[in-house]
């Protein structure tokens, strides 16, 4: 078999095997329920304080009541949105964004059947959010604000720290909540001094190298929130489950191993390799376009668009070459819709459904980057010589290609 | 959570279970002083009675001689009563004497215990305030008049609401309903409860449940529409005035101020009385000179406009 190529780790990421060794006693005679009262649950019990305790360190060394470990970030950003709503029943305005995730977009939207009002700020062409857009839709009623700190399409990042500051000095009442999925690991998040305006963060594990089926909410000391799954005493009554001990161990060492490095370091290594291949291949290639490129992103994302041919092909030949990556385009995604994030930011149907996104990690290497580079033109120059939408002669559109 | 006890937690509760010589298992007849606290029903329940060795001239001065305990509960509380006894009988205190030991000496006793386990530790010492009380009234001593505050239980039966302090859920009711408490902050500062670790305020059951049950909340969120109130303070400018008057003071006052210095700002929105602005040109960006304005352009509107304004400064 071919080696792999793993370009996709904003959809998931391999399990680290440091990740692995201490999931596996949890998985074999470590099996007690933490909750029971014999010694041999001691250690389980433990476990789960401890990882607790790591957590919270990791972000910014907040008190481990705050944080509340969960099935993934999608259930996470289930409870900060249902959860706000059902504490604050004298508030009924939401405010989010056109390109959240859809465990945001979705919940909002079914807060809308419930009797909410949700206002969607939308962003321009770069990915950036319109902040004037923002200040207008606060209102007195407003309760939530639920807005992501960095985009898993483009890796766009939204000025968080901004955002919070503004919505709690016009009212200290309305709560935000950021889902911080793609950013946690890669970017400086700490409760206690650039996100102290925030109330609520959601991560998962998988998006940092522990296995899937585990998440966290940081839910701050005091913020109106009700649970969203009842019916047990665990994490202090605020989510009913017996504890996930070796999902919950995993995500605690995962998080370590991530702050543990110099993420600075890291951040420099992997910015280094995804900017070497944007720029090659915007070199090499003629209609394509870097989504996002003029705003802040996370290190590890390159979303391009290549103008006239669809991303399905893309992927398919990409695979041939054992390289796995995705796609904004209608074919790749299960329910044949578009990208909303690209649709949001108006990136023209041209180009949209041949969208491509490259996410590194920190196991990506410069000779992975170098095999991606070296095919890649390939791929697109061979899928453009079908479209009807191509004038091979002057490698470049033919005349009636903006018809939308 | 397996609970974490201490070895002198565990050695008393494998002694009295065990009935080695030297406890103090068992009901005394006709005993001196009998107190109870708690009930089978909230899952502890301790009956504690003591004998004296009278002094028949002065019933104040009788010493406590026997103690023994009848518990029903957990290990924590087994050997929290039993603490209680050896502190009792080692001491030979009077029983006026022994009403000075607190929960937090069977604690230290015990060489600590968990915190959820806290409460097994304030049940003893309630069962021996009740039965000291008992004892004052059998002897006819007059315990008010020695100025002893012969209180209530101040710990009630019933589910804990608040792990961190140890508050059950109809002491909390009696409370907010006594001191008319109507939100979760007012009643973190009368009785401490959601103080701590905070968990209990929003969780089933909790102290929003407990203050929604008892004010008669609607949490439906149907026909509510009394957010963001407006205070009916008469002779408010309305928002075009408003507007109008921030425009003006921007004009003819804090634009050609800003100017000087090479700087300008530039209005995004006006929302009540928040003017949202964005400072350009030579203060943007230097976080020293943007609080200064932010703080002098909003002096100057509520000086000129309306005393209620305040500035939000938006970054670039």
């Amino acid at each position: 078999m071919k080696k792999i190529i793993y370009l996709d780790n904003n959809a998931t990421t391999l399990v680290a095997p440091e990740v692995f060794e201490v999931m596996k006693p949890f998985l074999t005679d470590q099996y007690f329920n933490p909750g029971a009262m014999y010694d041999q649950a001691r250690n389980p019990a433990h476990a789960v304080s401890d990882a607790r305790k790591s957590v919270a360190d990791c972000l910014g060394g907040v008190d481990p009541n705050e944080v509340i470990f969960t099935g993934s970030a999608s259930e996470s950003n289930n409870m900060a949105i249902f959860g706000s709503i059902s504490a604050n029943p004298k508030r009924r305005h939401i405010i989010t964004t056109t390109v959240e995730h859809p465990s945001v977009t979705e919940v909002c939207k079914e807060a809308e059947r419930c009797g909410c009002e949700v206002t969607f700020v939308g962003v321009d062409k770069q990915g950036k959010l319109n902040v004037t857009e923002f200040i207008k839709a606060l209102r007195p009623d407003t309760l939530l604000v639920s807005i992501m700190h960095a985009n898993n399409e483009t890796g766009v990042i939204f000025p968080i720290e901004e955002l919070a500051r503004l919505t709690k000095e016009t009212d200290r009442c309305i709560l935000f909540h950021t889902d911080a999925t793609q950013a946690m690991g890669k970017l400086e998040i700490d409760m206690t001094d650039n996100f102290s305006n925030v109330d609520m963060l959601s991560f998962s594990g998988h998006k940092l190298h522990a296995p899937k089926g585990v998440g966290a909410l940081y839910l701050r000391k005091g913020t109106a929130c009700r649970p969203l799954i009842y019916g047990g005493h665990q994490e202090r009554g605020r989510r009913a489950g017996t504890e996930n001990v070796c999902h919950i161990v995993a995500l605690a060492k995962a998080c370590e191993m991530a702050m543990a490095g110099d993420m600075q370091q890291e951040y420099k290594q992997i910015v280094s390799i995804r900017d070497r291949l944007q720029v090659a291949l915007m070199d090499r290639i003629p209609y394509i376009q870097v989504n996002g490129l003029d705003q802040p992103r996370l290190p590890n994302t390159l979303n391009i668009a290549c103008q006239f041919i669809e991303g399905e092909g893309i992927l398919y030949q990409l695979n041939e070459y054992g390289i796995c990556a995705s796609s904004g385009s209608a074919c790749t995604s299960g329910s044949l819709d578009a990208s909303h994030v690209l649709s949001a930011m108006d990136v023209p149907f041209t180009a949209m459904h041949g969208s491509v996104r490259f996410s590194l990690s920190r196991y990506t290497t410069e000779e992975e980057i170098d095999t991606l580079i070296d095919v890649f033109p390939g791929i697109v120059k061979s899928l453009r010589r079908l479209s009807p939408y191509w004038d091979v002669a002057k490698d470049g559109p033919r005349e009636n290609a903006d018809i939308k | 959570m397996a609970w974490e006890y201490s070895e002198k937690t565990k050695q008393l509760f494998m002694d009295a279970v065990h009935g080695k010589p030297g406890t103090h298992m068992g009901e005394i007849e006709d005993a001196d002083g009998l107190g109870e606290h708690g009930s089978i029903a909230c899952g502890d329940a301790l009956k504690f009675t003591f004998k004296v060795k009278r002094n028949d001239e002065d019933p104040t001065k009788d010493i406590i001689t026997e103690a023994r305990y009848l518990t029903f509960g957990c290990t924590s509380a087994i050997a929290a009563s039993e603490a209680l006894c050896i502190i009792i009988e080692q001491k030979k205190y009077t029983p006026i004497e022994a009403l000075a030991i607190t929960n937090s000496d069977i604690v230290d006793y015990l060489e600590g215990l968990p915190k959820q386990k806290i409460h097994c530790s304030v049940m003893g010492a309630e069962a021996l305030d009740a039965a000291i009380f008992d004892w004052a009234k059998k002897r006819g001593v007059d315990l008010t008049a020695l100025g002893v505050d012969v209180h209530e239980d101040e710990v009630d039966d019933g589910r804990i609401v608040c792990d961190c302090f140890s508050m059950t859920e109809p002491y909390i009711r009696r409370k907010v309903k006594e001191l008319e408490l109507k939100t979760i902050p007012e009643i973190t500062d009368a009785i401490k409860a959601g103080g701590a670790c905070m968990a209990c305020h929003h969780k089933p059951g909790g102290l929003q449940d407990i203050l929604d049950d008892i004010w008669h909340n609607d949490v439906s969120g149907h026909g509510v529409d009394d957010a963001g109130d407006v205070s009916g303070e008469p002779e408010q400018l309305s928002p075009y005035q408003l507007g109008k008057g921030v425009e003006r003071s921007m004009e003819e006052y804090i634009r050609p101020m800003l100017q000087q210095d090479g700087g300008g700002i530039e209005i995004i929105d006006i929302k009540d009385t928040i003017v949202y602005v964005r400072l350009v040109g030579a203060c943007a960006g230097c976080a020293g000179a943007e609080i200064t304005l932010k703080n002098l352009v909003e002096n100057t509107l509520k000086e000129r406009v309306d005393e209620r304004i305040r500035v939000i400064s938006v970054g670039a």
